[in-house]
C-alpha cells in the first residue's frame, strides 16, 4: 500500500514537474518522496555535533540543523570563496576586519515550533567558544580552540548578530561554514541535544535507538521551499562492515557509509552490484604516527630520525588503498587540498624520500651506531585504537620497523582510554588518524599542533611553530599565507611531529536511483545536509 | 554396555599386546573415532611445536604485491589483503591456539585442583565458602564471564589465557572435590593417616593421583572449549591482538569483507579451528570411555 | 522437602548477591570509565570537564554508596540511567529482551527438533554406520565456532537467495519473524542440538539396557513401540535437564551470532555496553543473565524432583 502511494506520489510529482518545469529545469526533474535507507558504521557517541569529533555524528545529524553559512553544497571543493548563505541571508565585515555582522533569515522555526532568533546564534557560539560556560546546551566542545580569537557575540534585534574578533582572521568564515558548526537553540538542554536533537534543518529526529536505528523525517515547515525531497531517512546501525556491504549489494541500503569502501573491497562491490555508482575521493583524514618524545627510546632524536626514515609510504598506500592514498605533508596535498605543499617539496621532507632503500640503510646505520642490530633488536610497543582502520596501518608499520631492528608488538587500546593514554604519555609510538573538519590551516594547526590546544594530545610544543601558526592565521593574502603554511609543514616534518603515512582516499558507493549526491573532495564532514537528495523510483 | 576390563580384553586379543604400540593399535581398533581424534590432536600439537620449520615464512610479513593472492604454488593457502601468507598464518595460529588451550587449561586446572582438593579435603566452613564462590562464578556462561574478564584485562595473549582460565576453575574444582570426598574415607587414606603422614602429603600423594582419570577426561574436553572461546573473543576484538595470527582474529572483520573475492581467508582458519576442536572432542570422548567408564555416553 | 526448598531459595539469593558484588567490583577494576570516553571520544582530555561529567553521572561517589544506590534501586525496579544514551536503563534493556528471547526460543526449538530424534536413531542403531555418521555430525556441531558457521550461512544466503536477513525492527507478523531470525536461530541452535543429541543417545542406550525393556521385547512388543513408548519416555528426563541448562548457556552463542547477523538483542548489547563502560547497562544485564541461569537450574532441579520420586535431596 505504502509503496503504491509512493509510486503514485512520485508519478504525480513527475507529471507536475515535467509539465510545469520542463523549460526551466535542467535535463532531469527531481522527484519528491521516498525513504532513504542507509547503513551506519557504528553507534554514534551522541547526536550532538558540537560535542563530538567524528563523521559518525556529522553524517546522520547534519541534516537536522542549519548553519549561519555553508560551504556551497554544489561545489566539489570547500573553499573560502565558495561560501553560501544558510540561516544568514547576508554578512559583512567592518573596516578593521574584526567585526562580522550577519543578517538572519526571519520566519524560521525550530522543530518544536519555537521561533529562531539571533539569541540562538549567540547561545551557540557563547557555548562553543566557552565565552559563557553556564549555558547548558552542550558539553565542552572539542573545537573550542577554533574560537580563541572570538571576543564576543552581540545581538541587535531578532535578526542581526555580530561576532567581534580579537584580530583579523580570514579563516573565521570557513569555521562557520563547516558541518561542525550547526546552530543550536537556547531552549533545548544538552541532554536532549545528545539524544533527540532539535534543529531548524530539513529533517527532524523521530527516533535514535542506540545500536539499532536513527530515524529522520521530513520537516514539513522547512524554511527552504520545496525541500527536502525525501520523506524520511533511516539509518541502520551495522557495526560489521561485511554485513553493511552485503546490505548495500542486496539493495537494502541505498548508499554506503561515507568512504566505507576501501580499494581492496571495491572490486567485489562493483561485481556484486553492477549498477552501483562509486566515487573515490580524499577524506581529509590522514594516518599519522604519534611519537612519545619524552620517554626512551624515542627521546633520542636519532631513533626518531631512523623511525621516520624507514617509513615506506608506497608500501602503506599499496596495501591499504592499492596505491591511491595521497602522499603529502600535514595538510591535504593539491590538487584536492587548497593549502598543502606541492609534491616536489614534499619529496625533500624526512620520511618522504622516494629512494626508500637508501634512507632505510641510513636508518639502519643510525640504529647500529646506537647498538641495535639483528641480534639485539629494540623492543617496543605500538599503541593504536582497537579499530580496523587504525590497526591495519599499525600492523604494516610493525612489519616495516623490523627493517631497522625494531621488534614491535601491537598494543590495541579501547577507544575509551585511547586519548587519555596518549595525553598521559603512556605510550612509545602510536598509530593514529587525524581528520580535518575543514581543509583550513587555522582549524588544522590550532587543533593539533598549537601548544595550548586541548586536542594537541601529543603535547607538541614548539614556540616557533606557535608563532608561525598565529602569523599565517592573520595573513589575508592567500599566496603569502600558503608560503607560511608550507613553512609550518616543513618544521613539523623535521620535528617528526605526527609523521604522516598518507592521506586517505576511499570510495563511497550508491544506487543509481539515488540522485543529487555530491561528494566534496577536501572534507567528508561538510556535505551531508541531504536536502537536495532525491530518489528516482 | 558393561564396564570393560581392558586388561582382560587385551589379554583375550592376543599375547603381544603388552607393548605400547600394540596397545595403541588395539585401542585404535576398539575406538576408531578416538583414534582419528588422537591423530588430529597429534598433528595439531606437532604443527604448533614445529611451526617455524613447517612454515618458514614470517606470518606477519606484509607485501603489497601479493595482496589477496590466490592459493597456488607460491602461497598454498593464498594471502590476505596485506599480502601475508595464509599458510604460514594458519600454521603459526596453531601455536596460539595450543598456548591458549593448554595455558588456560593448565592455569585453570592448577587453581581448580587446589581449590577442589582443599575444599573436599578440609571440608567445613571453608568448603561451604568455596562452594558458594564457585556457585557465583558458575551463574554466568563461560563466554560471558570470559568477555567481562577479557575487557577488564585488555587484549594480549597472557590476559586471554587468564580470562579463559578463571571461568574454567569451577568445573575442575567440582570434579576434584567430589572425587576427593569419596576418596577421603578410603582405607588407603586411613592407612596413610595411621602411619602418621601429614594431611597435605596425603592429599597430594594419595588423593590427587586417584582423581586423575576424570581430570584428564575433563581437560581434553575443556581444551577444545578454551580454543573456541579464544576464537570467539578474538573475533569480537577482545582476545589476541593483531598481528599475531590467531585463528579467531583472522576470521573477524577484514576476512569477512573479502569473502567472495578471497574466500580462502574465511575458509582455512575456520577449518583449522573446527578440525582442532573436533579432534580434541573425539579424543575426549574416547578417553572418557577408556578411563572413566562410569561417565560413558 | 519444604526445608530443602527454602534452603535452595536462600542459596539462590546468596549467589545473586555474590554476583552483584563480583560484577560491581570487576567493572570498576576495568581501566577507563565513561567519563573518559565521553570526554575522549572527541579527543579532548580536560580534567575539569571529566570531573563535571563524573559528577553528573554520580561515579565520583564512594564505591559503597554507588553499590547501595544500585541495589536499592533494583528492589524498587529502578535500574538507573544508562550513561551513553542518558535514558533509563530499563528502557534500553527491556525492548531488547524479546528479540534475544525469540531468537533463543527458536534456536532451542530447532535444537530439540533436530537433536532428540537423531539421538534416538543413533542409539537404536548403535555402532552402525548411521550411528557413526550422526555422532560425527553432532561432534562437529560442538566443534564449529558459531560465528564461522554464521559467516558461512550469510555467504550461502547471498549466493543462493541473493539477499541476507537484515534485522528489521517492525516485522509484520509471525512469518516475518521467522524469515528474519530463522537462519541465525539455526546457527545458534546447531550447537545445542549436538549436545541434546549426544545426551539423548546416551540416556537412550542406558534405558535400552534396562530389564524392563528386555522384558517388553521378549513379550513381543514391536521395536518401534519399545523404542518410543518405553525407552524414550524414560530417557527424556536427563534430556530435559540439558535443555534447561542449554537455554541459559545459549547466551554465549547469542553474543557472536547477534554480532554476525546484526541483531540488536541483549547479548550483543552486553558486549557493546562493556566496551562503552556503561556500567548501569552491564551490571543489570549481567544480573539478568545470572538470574536466568540460577532460576533455570532451580526449575530443572524442581522438575527432577517432581518427575523422579526416587531422587532425594541432600547436599
Amino acid at each position: 500500500m505504502r509503496k503504491r502511494m509512493a509510486v503514485a506520489a512520485a508519478s504525480l510529482a513527475a507529471l507536475v514537474t515535467t509539465g510545469l518545469v520542463t523549460v526551466a529545469s535542467p535535463a532531469f526533474a527531481q522527484k519528491a518522496g521516498g525513504t532513504l535507507h542507509l547503513a551506519h558504521r557504528e553507534n554514534p557517541p551522541s547526536a550532538s555535533i558540537h560535542e563530538e569529533a567524528t563523521i559518525s555524528v556529522n553524517q546522520p545529524f547534519m541534516a537536522v540543523f542549519n548553519n549561519l553559512v555553508l560551504f556551497d553544497p554544489k561545489e566539489k571543493v570547500n573553499s573560502p570563496d565558495k561560501i553560501v548563505p544558510d540561516l544568514a541571508e547576508s554578512w559583512a565585515w567592518d573596516d578593521t576586519k574584526t567585526k562580522l555582522t550577519f543578517k538572519l533569515r526571519s520566519g524560521v522555526k525550530w522543530h518544536d515550533g519555537q521561533p529562531f532568533t539571533s539569541k540562538d546564534v549567540k547561545c551557540t557560539f557563547d557555548a562553543v567558544s566557552g565565552l559563557d560556560e553556564k549555558i547548558d546546551i552542550m558539553r565542552k566542545s572539542p573545537r573550542r580552540i577554533w574560537y580563541t580569537n572570538l571576543k564576543s557575540v552581540t545581538t541587535n534585534g531578532d535578526n542581526e548578530v555580530t561576532f567581534t574578533l580579537g584580530r583579523p582572521q580570514p579563516s573565521f568564515m570557513s569555521m562557520l561554514a563547516a558541518g561542525y558548526s550547526p546552530i543550536y537553540s537556547c531552549h533545548v538542554p544538552g541532554r536532549d541535544m545528545r539524544t533527540k536533537p532539535i534543529g531548524t534543518g530539513p529533517f527532524k529526529v523521530t527516533e535514535f535507538k542506540r545500536n539499532e536505528v536513527i530515524k529522520l523525517v521530513k520537516n514539513p515547515d522547512y524554511w527552504k521551499k520545496g525541500r527536502p525531497y525525501l520523506d524520511a531517512i533511516e539509518w541502520k546501525i551495522v557495526p560489521n562492515r561485511s554485513t553493511r556491504m552485503l546490505g548495500f549489494q542486496t539493495g537494502q541500503f541505498d548508499m554506503t557509509f561515507d568512504s566505507d569502501v576501501s580499494f581492496p573491497m571495491l572490486k567485489d562491490v562493483m561485481e556484486q552490484k553492477k549498477d552501483a555508482v562509486c566515487e573515490a575521493r580524499p577524506t581529509n583524514v590522514r594516518s599519522d604516527i604519534l611519537i612519545n618524545r619524552d620517554a626512551p627510546p624515542f627521546d633520542n632524536p636519532d631513533v626518531r630520525r631512523a623511525l621516520v626514515d624507514t617509513i615506506d609510504f608506497k608500501a602503506f598506500s599499496d596495501i591499504l588503498s592499492q596505491g591511491h592514498n595521497l602522499e603529502g605533508a600535514a595538510m591535504l596535498p593539491p590538487p584536492y587540498g587548497v593549502w598543502g605543499m606541492p609534491k616536489d617539496q614534499v619529496a625533500l621532507l624526512p620520511g618522504h624520500n622516494p629512494d626508500v632503500a637508501k634512507s632505510r640503510s641510513e636508518a639502519q646505520a643510525l640504529m647500529k651506531k646506537l647498538g641495535y642490530g639483528p641480534d639485539k633488536p629494540l623492543k617496543i610497543k605500538v599503541a593504536t585504537r582497537n579499530i580496523a582502520i587504525y590497526r591495519d596501518p599499525a600492523v604494516i608499520l610493525i612489519d616495516q620497523l623490523k627493517q631497522i631492528y625494531i621488534e614491535a608488538d601491537l598494543d590495541p587500546i579501547d577507544s575509551s582510554v585511547w586519548y587519555n593514554k596518549i595525553a598521559k604519555k603512556d605510550y612509545q609510538i602510536g598509530m593514529n588518524l587525524t581528520g580535518g573538519g575543514v581543509d583550513d590551516p587555522d582549524t588544522f594547526f590550532y587543533e593539533n599542533f598549537y601548544s595550548k590546544s586541548e586536542r594537541n594530545y601529543t603535547g607538541y610544543n614548539n614556540p616557533e611553530v606557535d608563532k608561525l601558526i598565529d602569523q599565517q592565521s592573520a595573513e589575508t593574502d592567500i599566496d603569502k599565507r600558503k608560503k607560511l603554511v608550507w613553512d609550518i609543514e616543513k618544521k613539523l616534518a623535521e620535528d617528526a611531529a605526527r609523521p604522516n603515512i598518507g592521506h586517505n582516499y576511499d570510495n563511497t558507493c550508491w544506487d543509481p536511483k539515488l540522485k543529487g549526491i555530491l561528494l566534496q573532495v577536501n572534507s567528508i564532514y561538510n556535505g551531508w545536509r541531504f536536502e537536495d537528495v532525491w530518489l528516482d523510483k | 554396555m558393561a564396564i570393560i576390563d581392558h586388561d582382560r580384553a587385551l589379554a583375550r586379543a592376543g599375547a603381544n599386546v603388552t607393548g605400547f604400540w600394540s596397545q595403541a593399535a588395539f585401542l585404535a581398533r576398539r575406538y576408531p573415532l578416538g583414534a582419528v581424534g588422537a591423530v588430529i590432536v597429534s598433528i595439531f600439537i606437532l604443527t604448533a611445536v614445529f611451526a617455524d620449520v613447517i612454515a618458514p615464512t614470517d606470518p606477519t610479513a606484509t607485501n603489497s604485491k601479493f595482496s589477496l593472492a590466490h592459493p597456488g604454488s607460491m602461497f598454498w593457502l593464498g594471502a590476505d589483503f596485506m599480502g601475508r601468507d595464509m599458510y604460514s598464518r594458519v600454521v603459526h595460529g596453531a601455536r596460539i591456539s595450543l598456548a591458549v588451550g593448554a595455558g588456560a587449561m593448565g592455569l585453570g586446572g592448577i587453581i581448580g585442583i587446589s581449590v577442589g582438593l582443599a575444599s573436599g579435603y578440609l571440608g567445613g566452613w571453608f568448603d561451604l565458602l568455596l562452594q558458594r564462590l564457585l556457585d557465583i562464578m558458575q551463574a554466568l556462561p563461560l563466554l560471558v564471564m570470559a568477555i567481562v574478564m577479557a575487557a577488564a584485562l585488555g587484549p594480549s595473549l597472557r590476559n586471554t589465557i587468564i580470562a579463559i582460565a578463571i571461568p574454567l576453575v569451577p568445573t575442575v574444582a567440582r570434579v576434584v572435590r567430589s572425587s576427593t570426598l569419596s576418596l577421603r574415607e578410603q582405607p588407603f587414606v586411613e592407612a596413610a593417616r595411621a602411619v602418621g603422614m601429614g594431611e597435605f602429603r596425603i592429599a597430594v600423594r594419595h588423593v590427587l593421583p586417584n582423581t586423575l582419570a576424570p581430570l584428564i577426561v575433563l581437560a581434553t574436553a575443556q581444551i577444545g572449549s578454551a580454543i573456541l572461546v579464544e576464537a570467539s573473543l578474538s573475533f569480537l576484538g577482545l582476545g589476541i591482538p593483531e598481528p599475531h595470527p590467531s585463528w579467531g582474529r583472522m576470521l573477524s572483520e577484514s576476512a569477512a569483507e573479502y569473502v567472495r573475492t578471497a574466500p580462502w581467508l574465511v575458509i582455512f582458519p575456520g577449518v583449522a579451528i573446527s578440525l582442532t576442536v573436533f579432534g580434541t572432542n573425539l579424543l575426549g570422548d574416547a578417553l572418557r570411555d577408556i578411563l572413566d567408564p562410569r561417565q560413558r555416553t | 522437602m519444604g526445608a530443602y526448598l527454602i534452603r535452595r531459595l536462600l542459596l539462590m539469593v546468596l549467589t545473586l548477591f555474590g554476583m552483584s558484588v563480583l560484577i560491581f567490583v570487576m567493572l570498576r577494576l576495568v581501566p577507563g570509565d565513561i567519563a573518559d570516553i565521553l570526554t575522549n571520544a572527541s579527543g579532548i582530555s580536560d580534567p575539569a570537564e571529566k570531573a563535571k561529567i563524573a559528577h553528573e553521572l554520580g561515579i565520583d561517589q564512594p564505591i559503597l554508596v554507588q553499590y547501595g544506590k544500585w541495589i536499592g534501586g533494583l528492589f524498587r525496579g529502578d535500574l538507573g540511567y544508562a550513561y551513553v544514551s542518558e535514558q533509563p536503563a530499563i528502557d534500553e534493556i527491556l525492548p531488547r529482551i524479546p528479540i534475544s528471547g525469540k531468537l533463543a526460543g527458536m534456536a532451542l526449538f530447532f535444537a530439540v527438533l533436530l537433536g532428540v530424534p537423531l539421538g534416538v536413531i543413533s542409539a537404536v542403531r548403535q555402532n552402525t554406520k548411521l550411528d557413526y555418521f550422526l555422532r560425527v555430525i553432532s561432534l562437529s556441531g560442538l566443534s564449529l565456532p558459531s560465528f564461522w558457521l554464521g559467516l558461512l550461512v550469510l555467504m550461502g544466503s547471498v549466493h543462493w537467495f541473493g539477499t541476507i536477513p537484515i534485522y528489521n525492527s517492525d516485522p509484520h507478523g509471525f512469518f516475518d519473524d521467522v524469515a528474519m531470525l530463522g537462519l541465525p536461530a539455526m546457527v545458534v541452535g546447531f550447537r545445542s542440538s549436538a549436545l541434546i543429541m549426544r545426551l539423548t543417545r546416551s540416556s537412550m542406550l542406558e534405558v535400552l539396557r534396562q530389564d524392563y525393556i528386555r522384558t517388553a521385547r521378549s513379550k513381543g512388543a514391536s521395536m518401534i513401540a519399545v523404542n518410543f513408548k518405553h525407552a524414550l519416555r524414560n530417557a527424556l528426563l536427563p534430556v530435559v535437564t540439558v535443555i534447561g541448562i542449554e537455554a541459559a548457556f545459549l547466551v554465549g552463542g547469542l553474543i557472536v551470532t547477534e554480532t554476525v547477523f546484526n541483531i540488536p538483542g541483549v547479548a550483543r548489547f552486553l558486549v557493546e555496553a562493556i566496551l562503552w563502560r556503561d556500567y548501569p547497562i552491564v551490571q543489570n544485564l549481567v544480573m539478568l543473565i545470572a538470574f536466568v541461569v540460577v532460576m533455570i537450574n532451580f526449575l530443572v532441579d524442581m522438575a527432577y524432583m517432581a518427575l523422579d520420586p526416587r531422587i532425594k535431596f541432600a547436599d
